[in-house]
């Protein structure tokens, strides 16, 4: 019971933490059609203002919102430099993303070095419930997954902001049509997305060795996440998160983590391959 | 944007590379063997992406089949295949394009995959394999394998190592060379004719009734198999094979090489993949951990200023007379 328990709790966190990671991913994908390679540098640059800002002893929700802006600033500067000139071709976004990728790594290796670093939680007793004992701070990052989660849905659903961005997407040139500047729809939601993934980073910093490829290791399963879950609307994360997340940790209890990667990226692949819409995409078809 | 010299340049860095050996010494000689296998490597790339338009992230997959099969093989490791060159070379070739085939197959077929689906399903097949290679004890795991022998012709009692680093740069030359041709001849036929409508226009070249998956499938395996000669090669220069070649290193050093090159000529990749491989070579030493950084923002800034490549405005070869448009084609006009 206590095992079965603890494993659900695995399960939920990784799937939260995916969670986490990809709903900046889904938005640049799904709003910009922009595939952003550089997603696992904008998470690694996160998890470093959190290195850089820890020596002044900042409060931590204050780091947390630096790391959003900075990063939010970062993508504004990349969004300006190079995106906006290729989002016409669509594989170049790729390639162009993966470089960009390149280069912010090799900056974060000059400036800190390869190594790992150290970041404290600001909080760390475990806590006891039902008979197990957990650790606090990875409640307090799936309980933030969840707040990040509903406020962008809130943002994107329920704000003004958010109407025309989805109008954006829908139908681009009939929103500029309409008095819409899509231009500074691109900047903002670029921006945005950037600057969801530099939170994640800086709220998973303390839970991870924060060194110079910690982003990688995302990548991959965040990439088919989205997949899996569809593009076509943000609620897509939750699905491929979900799918991906739990089943990984199920079959990383039974079995091994690394074959558990092997078995569900695997599936991923087949899953893509049949269901190209992806889960929440299936039913308008 | 052809240029006049083309061929001229293209007939001039082959006979450079032939006559190199009068030149250079022994080291150098290797090295030079190790940047065309690496060349050999990015036309397979160049070809799939440059001709299909298909961008394969994990192109690094067949290489490293290749290289594994060529490993196993001259060791005797896999049972019932003789434990000579030739065959290992052969399974080399066959074996990943089959499963570039057959993935391609799956992939294209029906309501198909394109465009970044295909890029991270690619992607993501490089480290599936990378993760089974590091779990497989009995291909070495995560060591890889060691000590893979020289390239050995045998006839009855007479037999030739190409341990001479000489000798195996001619190999490689021969190597590169040929498939370089045979890449060439395929761009140059109707095949190739066909993959390019589909890479422009795979709807259009559906309607004319071309099975697009099928050819797409077939570039895919063509693609793979130089991929694993490549890899062959490069098992038997380096003597070791290790999971990190079938990986996401890899794969995507190899789109580097080629985007900067230009992917729709292949002798431009080829030198993309030589000429990016030699100045890391001589610049990481003094650049240190800037050069990765110079890397990065060269390959965006080629990305995005200029999407053929560098070289390849100076190496398109004119398309063969039967192939070539006279004139535009006129739009078609409603009446």
């Amino acid at each position: 019971m206590e095992m079965t328990l603890l494993i659900g709790l695995d399960a939920a966190s990784y799937i939260l933490t995916l969670l986490l990671v990809c709903i900046g991913l889904v938005i640049i994908f799904g709003m910009m059609n922009v595939i952003n390679l550089a997603h696992g540098e904008f998470f690694l640059l996160g998890a470093y203002t959190v290195v850089l800002l820890q020596q002044y002893a900042l409060p931590f929700a204050v780091i947390l919102f630096i790391a959003f802006v900075f990063v939010a600033l970062i993508g504004l500067i990349i969004e300006e430099i190079v995106i906006r000139r290729i989002y016409h071709r669509f594989l170049d976004t790729i390639l162009a993303t993966w470089g960009i990728s390149l280069a912010l790594k090799q900056l974060v290796i000059v400036l800190f070095g390869p190594g790992s670093q150290q970041t404290m939680a600001p909080f760390a007793e475990p806590i006891v419930m039902f008979g197990i004992t957990y650790s606090s701070y990875r409640l307090f990052v799936m309980s933030m997954a969840i707040v990040i989660t509903a406020t962008t849905f809130l943002i994107l659903f329920r704000t003004r902001w958010g109407l025309t961005a989805r109008g954006v997407i829908a139908n681009r040139q009939m929103a500029s049509c309409l008095g819409v500047n899509t231009r500074r729809i691109d900047r903002v939601t670029f921006a945005f997305g950037s600057g969801l993934a530099g939170l994640a980073g800086a709220i998973m910093a303390p839970l991870m060795s924060v060194d110079p490829q910690m982003g990688v290791g995302f990548l991959v399963p965040a990439f088919l996440s989205i997949l899996v879950g569809g593009i076509a609307s943000p609620l897509g994360a939750i699905w491929g998160a979900s799918i991906i997340g739990g089943s990984n940790s199920v079959v990383a209890a039974i079995w091994t983590p690394v074959i558990a990667q092997i078995v569900v990226f695997s599936l991923a692949i087949v899953v893509i391959r049949l269901m190209p819409d992806g889960f929440a995409g299936r039913k308008k078809r | 944007m052809k240029s006049k010299y083309s061929r001229l340049f293209t007939i001039l860095f082959w006979a450079a590379l032939a006559a190199a050996p009068l030149f250079l010494g022994d080291w150098n000689l290797g090295l030079l063997s190790q940047l065309m296998i690496y060349g050999v490597f990015a036309m397979s790339l160049a070809f799939i992406w440059g001709q299909g338009g298909l961008l394969c992230f994990g192109q690094s997959l067949f290489f490293g089949i290749g290289a594994y099969a060529m490993a196993l093989t001259t060791k005797g490791m896999i049972p019932g295949v003789p434990a000579i060159t030739l065959a290992g070379l052969v399974l080399a070739i066959i074996l990943p394009s089959l499963v570039a085939g057959i993935l391609g197959l799956a992939l294209f077929k029906g309501r198909g995959l394109y465009g970044a689906y295909f890029g991270i399903v690619t992607l993501s097949a490089a480290v599936i394999a990378e993760r089974l290679a590091i779990n497989w004890s009995y291909i070495g795991g995560f060591n890889g394998i060691l000590d893979v022998p020289p390239l050995r012709l045998e006839w009855n009692s007479w037999h030739i190592e190409f341990y001479d680093p000489l000798l195996f740069f001619l190999v490689v030359l021969v190597a590169a060379f040929s498939a370089f041709l045979v890449l060439l001849k395929l761009e140059r036929s109707a095949f190739g004719t066909v993959l390019r409508g589909i890479r422009d226009n795979e709807t259009r070249a559906a309607f004319l009734g071309f099975e697009t998956a099928e050819y797409k499938a077939v570039a895919f395996a063509i693609s793979g198999a130089i991929a694993g000669l490549a890899g062959a090669l490069f098992a038997v220069q380096f003597a070791f094979v290790s999971p990190a070649i079938l990986g996401f290193a890899l794969a995507t050093e190899v789109l580097i090489w080629v985007a900067i090159g230009g992917k729709t000529v292949l002798l431009a990749a080829f030198i993309g993949a030589l000429a990016v491989k030699s100045v890391e070579n001589v610049l990481s030493d003094t650049l240190g951990q800037y050069w990765l950084l110079a890397l990065g923002l060269l390959f965006v800034t080629a990305v995005v200023v200029l999407p053929r490549g560098l070289l390849a405005p100076f190496l398109n070869l004119p398309l063969p007379p039967a192939l070539r448009q006279s004139k535009p084609l006129k739009k078609p006009t409603t009446t």
